[in-house]
């Protein structure tokens, strides 16, 4: 165990279970980290104590052959990318941020990037989990096989519930094969509101199966060399006769130029590290709306969206917040702050009818793990 | 019967809701709701009723937790681990009238339907759009898709699409207590705890879903189905290996071994497969027609190269529902063999398939019963079927043996005692072996953030008496 000026590195399950203890006995809570990258990500969390897991890491199983690999909480994404690569798989979940954040804050906050377009979320990848909640107890739950349904599923549970539930100290992931062709175009979309629109919709319905589609702001667009207007950028991949196809149907919407394929590396990176991070979602025939109505209100600062699931993801300095968040513009959809000064409760939140019933489930099952509140307290499902 | 209200009183009170005829009570009327798609089991309902409108549906969950009465929730009872059936003082509240599809958003490719809706009938409905709803258990002209989240429904073209879980969208949820709740966002994105995930799956244990928010698929513009036969068992199971790790994503790769292709070819479901092959491989690919060609060509090689003797390419629309219909009804055809079957789902990791599927052949000869294997070989989901007939002595207790011995087999493999039917009452007694009693422990709780009094669907899924051992274990508050 290795103990730096109140963060203490856990480097085993029984260290993660001894801490959690202790915390219990002195009556304090836990503030649960990974490489400590998104530390601040607009859910402040108030805690005596730090725990980070980024020493428990490593490749614990990978069965090539299986198309599974268990992986320690603390193993990098960056490692898994390598170890995958060697066998022509990889885990296609590329969350906004460095290659050097740790799977297991990937899983806990649910991120994702832009190949959750045919990939989906970290919902759609895990398989199995080991957790030590706050009671101190390991619970291992799901499997290692690719299907599974044995009991209740505890998995979706602990995936995207922030650390409030328990503490992951080892996943296990469903891989994918490599694709055989892997080829990024950015194409110009038309300023014209209607125009851009009927882009939309004939890209939604082209004879293509893109692995992400992102639309970038003209500031995002530049940032990343891949035009000066607003942009799309289309990752087509498969093998080398239907990627060929894929782009010749692309190239009917307009012109479309060939990216550099690190451009999805660049892109999750390009976040500066003051800016503050929302998004906002409604089904993607709103794309359009949504998209107008962010990039206005975004004073400064990149805009992207994730076309095909309706997502608007603004990075804005401070200031330009009130504009942002002032009101539900977004209605009937979401808004969730990522990273910024703006905590989620202060969001102006759509009427729903089912929300007292929600948080009463939510505060039931935030009891059931974590009953005297000392993982995360003050991000989700407190018990009062 | 230590119940507060009689079943004579409780029975005016749902006909008071749903009408004279959508309460039954005699015994002659109950018969039919006595078993599931698993018929080793029998078991009595005090009643049955069937809601004809989601508000019925909700005057009567709310009139069940009144008089503080058990109930089931059943869809089509085309279920294979007895999940659907009531016992003792419990009701099955029937939702195959609740059939509607409300609306579809082709557009965000969404649709609302009713729990009781048939999956193909969605699916039939969406192709007016060019859409499809992607899960297809083999039972899909008769199962429902509100039993669909109940169980996270798989079928062969999840190996490509995914399960029921990457399919819902939002779930309007009536809890058992009556209270109404939205898990998941159809419009945006959900926030806090994934309970929308938590809920696909309970097997009717946290509530009943009034509708249910799917995501539909965009239907591929070409489809190519392969069949390809196999000497042996194990080349069958290289060729599945082999196609896998090309880094091709079959729309589907389902294996049949012998005792199953005889049974299919025996029947009026008979495919064309090759009797005496040892086992057969049914594989599809479909997407853009572009380059489907290449993929095609691979798995042709590759099957050549793992020993298949002949590969059947089907590309006419006829052709591919032939080699299909001797897949999906499958087991229907078995109950030429016998008249009893055990319809088994256990999953183990690809890579040890070859193996574990000779001891499932040793296990078969040691027990002196025929075991028949179709599966969903491409994520390694098992299905080993015993046809037997129960009228002959001992028969019965061996097959069971039988099963046990699998299942073991399956959890020494690394992989786990059911990927798509379910616990349900049939599988309570494996839990123990892949779960700790923390764990089970844990699950009993969740479900008592749901269900507090434990009335949805009681005494499946999770065995009861394992959160006591917890309890007395580790000292904490129940």
């Amino acid at each position: 165990m290795n103990v730096q000026t109140g963060h203490l590195h856990a480097c085993t399950v029984t260290e993660v279970r001894e801490e959690v203890r202790t915390a219990l006995r002195r009556d304090e809570s836990i503030r649960v980290a990974g490489s400590g990258t998104w530390m601040d990500a607009g859910r402040p969390v108030s805690a005596e104590r730090v725990l980070s897991v980024a020493s428990l890491n490593g490749v614990v199983n990978y069965e090539p052959g299986d198309f599974t690999i268990t992986v320690r909480a603390g193993t990098e994404l960056q490692l898994i990318a390598d170890t995958a690569a060697k066998e022509r798989q990889w885990l296609p979940l590329d969350p906004f941020g460095s290659p050097t954040g740790t799977v297991g804050a990937t899983i806990a906050t649910g991120s994702f990037g832009p190949l959750a377009h045919a990939f989906g979320s970290p919902r759609d990848h895990v398989l199995g989990l080991r957790v030590v909640t706050g009671t101190g107890n390991l619970l291992i739950v799901g499997g290692r096989v690719v299907k599974n349904v044995a009991g209740f599923d505890l998995t979706r549970l602990f995936t995207g519930s922030w650390g409030t539930l328990g503490i992951i100290t080892e996943a296990t992931l469903r891989l994918r094969a490599l694709p055989e062709v892997d080829e990024s175009y950015a194409l110009t979309v038309d300023s014209d509101p209607q125009a851009m629109d009927a882009q939309l919709r004939a890209l939604s319905t082209a004879p293509i199966a893109p692995y992400a589609v992102e639309l970038l702001n003209p500031a995002l667009a530049k940032r990343l060399d891949a035009g000066t207007d607003t942009t799309l950028l289309v990752r087509l991949c498969g093998n080398a006769e239907s990627v060929r196809a894929q782009r010749s149907a692309l190239s009917r919407l307009n012109t479309v130029r060939p990216a550099d394929p690190r451009i999805w590396n660049t892109f999750a990176e390009c976040e500066p590290a003051d800016a503050s991070v929302i998004r906002f979602a409604r089904r993607p025939s709103h794309l359009g709306d949504l998209w107008r109505n962010a990039v206005r209100r975004t004073a400064s600062g990149f805009v992207h969206a994730s076309v095909g699931r309706g997502i608007v993801r603004c990075m804005a300095s401070d200031t330009g917040w009130d504009d942002l968040t002032g009101e539900a513009w977004w209605a009937p959809g979401s808004a969730i702050v990522e990273r910024g000064a703006v905590a989620p409760h202060r969001l102006p939140v759509p009427q729903n009818a089912s929300a007292a019933a929600r948080a009463r489930i939510s505060r039931g099952v935030k009891s059931v793990f974590d009953p005297s509140n000392i993982l995360n307290p003050g991000i989700m499902g407190d018990v009062q | 019967m230590n119940t507060v209200v009689s079943n004579t009183e409780l029975a005016a009170t749902l006909r008071s809701i749903t009408g004279d005829s959508s309460v039954l009570t005699r015994r002659s009327q109950l018969l039919t709701y006595t078993s599931d798609g698993l018929p080793t089991y029998r078991k009595w309902p005090a009643l049955a009723v069937f809601p004809n409108t989601r508000d019925e549906l909700i005057q009567v969950v709310r009139a069940l937790a009144l008089a503080k009465r058990s109930f089931v929730p059943r869809g089509a009872g085309t279920g294979l681990s007895g999940g659907a059936l009531a016992e003792g003082d419990a009701v099955v509240v029937g939702l195959n009238r609740l059939n509607r599809i409300i609306s579809i958003d082709a557009e965000n490719r969404l649709a609302v339907v009713e729990p009781g809706t048939v999956n193909a009938h969605l699916t039939r409905a969406a192709s007016a759009y060019g859409l499809h709803y992607a899960p297809d258990p083999s039972s899909q002209t008769a199962c429902t898709i509100g039993g669909n989240v109940a169980e996270n429904a798989g079928g062969p073209h999840c190996l490509k699409y995914g399960v029921t879980l990457n399919h819902v969208a939002a779930l309007t949820v009536i809890l058992p207590e009556g209270e109404i709740v939205t898990l998941g966002n159809a419009d945006g994105e959900d926030e806090g705890y994934d309970l929308l995930g938590a809920f696909i799956g309970s097997e009717g244990c946290f509530g009943i879903a009034t509708d249910v928010t799917v995501k539909l698929t965009r239907n591929p513009e070409a489809i190519v189905t392969l069949l390809a036969d196999f000497t042996s068992v194990e080349s069958a199971a290289h060729a599945v290996s082999a196609i896998i790790a090309s880094g091709i994503v079959p729309a589907a790769l389902e294996m049949m071994d012998n005792a199953t292709i005889r049974a299919v070819e025996a029947s009026i479901y008979a495919a064309g497969y090759p009797a005496d092959a040892a086992a057969v491989l049914l594989a599809e690919v479909d997407g853009l027609l572009a380059g489907l060609e290449a993929d095609v060509r691979l798995i042709d090689r590759l099957c050549v190269e793992a020993g298949a003797r002949t590969v059947r390419v089907a590309r006419e629309e006829g052709e591919r529902m032939r080699l299909w219909q001797g897949r999906k009804k499958a087991f229907g055809a078995m109950g030429r063999i016998a008249p009893d079957l055990i319809v088994q789902d256990a999953v183990v990791p690809r890579t040890k398939l070859p193996e574990v599927l000779a001891k499932i052949g040793e296990i078969g000869r040691h027990h002196r019963i025929m075991i028949c294997n179709v599966f969903h070989a491409g994520d390694g989901n098992l299905h080993p079927n015993i046809a037997y007939d129960a009228r002959n002595a001992g028969v019965q207790d061996r097959a069971h043996e039988a099963m046990r011995e699998i299942m073991t087999v399956c959890i020494s493999a690394g992989g786990t005692i059911t990927g798509e039917h379910g616990i349900g009452l049939d599988k309570l007694d494996y839990m123990p072996l892949i779960f700790t009693p923390h764990t089970l422990d844990a699950m009993c709780q969740i479900r008592r953030v749901f269900d507090p009094e434990r009335r949805s669907n009681p005494e499946k899924v999770v065995p009861i008496h394992s959160c006591r051992e917890w309890y007395a274990a580790s000292g904490a508050r129940p």
